[in-house]
């Protein structure tokens, strides 16, 4: 479904990314995990438009997205959910769930998508009319996946969803992103929990500065030596 | 008494073309960043277009005004493509300079079409004022504030409630994730720039038959639009707005109890006030665009 084929990214003379091929079947759930600063959100960046490539290829259903503007990787169906939540604090709640479907126009589907939403997550029905700046860190995150969602994607990217949650809400992120995924959307997500990323995922990629160094299923990294030292804490 | 009240009634006519000009800055500064030096400019254009369309030209009155106002958002927008576009990214002095070489430029050009002597503009309303009771006020003093009113409420409708407005606060809130969800961000930047040159260049078109036209008369209103925008916190529509009428107001009491020479300082004044006492503006904690 999706393929990364040697991809280079540079913040200016900075290098980020270096030379990273992976690949992402339907209905997968991949992570990708490593250090601070190893490139995982840049790489995420890189696939959803963000930024530009300096090198290297990457498709999306056989078709070329390399250096593609944000919108049309969305239009193609790749959602990001970014690092941070990034939601727009001083919207409101349901104008947070419009934007995350900006560029779609089927009114009455937009409405039942919302209405799931609201469903699903009970509190951002109580708050839809609240600033959503002043949601809590939980609630933010639930707001951005919802957000997310909103705009139908086959593939979504979720970068490090769990971040600054209490113990009970990151089980309950890594829940929900199960769920996604099992409703058929396929997910790529960046996450600095080791453990976790690999018990829940198919397959992972170990990203050391900007390379990948090691990939396999999510079993396979747990044995391995390697990343038990690095990142399982021996 | 009834000449507080007076003033108090001309404040309010003179406040909302004050807040139109606010506006229309402040929307350019908080979503793009820039400090548009040819705001004032755009008031002049809007000014010298009614002129042009009302005298030689013998249009309808109201049918000027629009197009007035149609014509300063296509200057905007022809602003925007071809000076800020190829700007994006430049540093804030860079950009600086230019919108000030801008401005010095579309001075000039109106001084070489229209020459440096004040035109004035007929306006159709009755010679005879509206009196309530003791005080007074002219009919076309009237029209330019109701007018004024209903653009205020139209942005604000615009920005609350369209497509076009909700991109444009995700964009101001924060550009890159607004990019993300599939926004286009230089058509946001295009239709921002317009809207604020189309709201400065109304003002123009109204007040212009009010007083007379001349080509520098868009230094003061750009200084007063920075007044406002300082008073009101950078980047608020809500405080802009708020920021026309106090503007007016003091100028009013000013020219009234002081004396009428200190009418223009006012502006001064208050930004000197401001900046000692509240440099982020007084609206400063509330939320910006919209
Ligand atoms: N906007 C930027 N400008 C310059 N350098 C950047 C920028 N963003 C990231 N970098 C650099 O690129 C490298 C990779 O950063 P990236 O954000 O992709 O790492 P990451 O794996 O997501 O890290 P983290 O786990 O901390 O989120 C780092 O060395 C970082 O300093
Ligand atoms: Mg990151």
């Amino acid at each position: 479904m999706l393929k990364v084929d040697g991809v280079t990214c540079a913040y200016g003379k900075v290098m980020a990314v270096r030379d990273l091929t992976m690949e992402v079947r339907q209905g997968e759930l991949v992570t990708l995990i490593g250090a601070n600063g190893a490139g995982k959100t840049t790489t995420l960046k890189a696939i959803s438009g963000v930024l530009a490539p300096v090198e290297g290829r990457i498709e999306f259903e056989g078709e070329d997205i390399t250096g593609a503007s944000a919108r049309t990787v969305l239009e193609k169906g790749i959602a990001h959910c970014p690092e941070g939540r990034r939601i727009f604090p001083y919207m409101t709640v349901r104008e947070n769930l419009e934007m995350g479907c900006f560029l779609r126009n089927d009114a009455q589907a937009i409405a039942k998508d919302m209405e799931k939403i609201f469903e699903r997550f009970p509190i951002l029905h109580e708050r839809r009319a609240q600033a959503a700046g002043t949601l809590s860190g939980g609630e933010q995150q639930m707001l951005a996946i919802s957000r997310a969602l909103m705009s139908r994607p086959r593939l979504i990217l979720f970068d490090e969803p769990s971040l600054g949650l209490a113990p009970n809400l990151v089980e309950q992120t890594f829940d929900i992103v199960e769920q996604i995924r099992s409703d058929g959307v396929t997910v790529v997500m960046v996450e600095q929990n080791a453990l976790a990323a690999l018990e829940l995922c198919d397959r992972s990629y170990v990203l050391e500065s900007g390379e990948v160094t090691l990939s396999g299923t999510g079993n396979q990294l747990l044995k391995n030596k390697k990343v038990q030292q690095a990142y399982l804490g021996g | 008494m009834d000449q507080l009240l007076q003033h108090f009634l001309n404040a309010m006519i003179l406040g909302g073309t004050y807040a139109l000009l606010g506006i229309g800055l402040t929307l350019i500064f908080g979503i793009m960043r820039v400090v548009n030096f040819t705001h004032g400019e755009l008031y002049t254009f809007g000014a010298y277009m009614m002129f042009m369309f009302v005298m030689p030209l013998q249009t309808n009155f109201f049918l000027a005004l629009l197009l007035a106002v149609m014509l300063g958002v296509a200057l905007g927008a022809l602003i925007e493509i071809m000076l800020l576009k190829p700007l994006r990214g430049a540093d804030i002095d860079t950009t600086m300079l230019i919108m000030i070489g801008a401005w010095i430029a579309m001075q000039n050009m109106e001084q070489f079409v229209w020459s440096g002597i004040a035109k004035s503009i007929n306006n159709p309303f009755p010679a005879d004022p509206l009196v309530i009771g003791a005080v007074s006020v002219s009919w076309s003093r009237v029209f330019v504030f109701v007018v004024a009113c209903a653009l205020i409420a139209g942005t604000y409708a615009l920005i609350q409630w369209t497509k076009l407005g909700k991109a444009m606060r995700a964009t101001f809130q924060d550009t890159e994730t607004a990019a993300l969800m599939g926004v286009r961000i230089n058509t946001v930047y295009i239709a921002t720039f317009a809207i604020g040159s189309g709201l400065a260049a109304a003002a123009g078109a109204l007040l212009g038959p009010i007083f007379v036209v001349y080509p520098t008369m868009g230094d003061m209103a750009a200084l007063k639009s920075f007044a406002i925008v300082i008073l009101g916190g950078l980047g608020s529509v809500g405080g802009a707005t708020i920021g026309g009428f106090i503007l007016a107001m003091m100028e009013e009491l000013g020219a009234g109890y002081i004396s009428s020479g200190y009418r223009d300082a006012m502006g001064f004044l208050l930004i000197i006030i401001i900046l000692l006492f509240r440099p982020t503006g007084l609206f400063a904690q509330k939320e910006r665009i919209g």
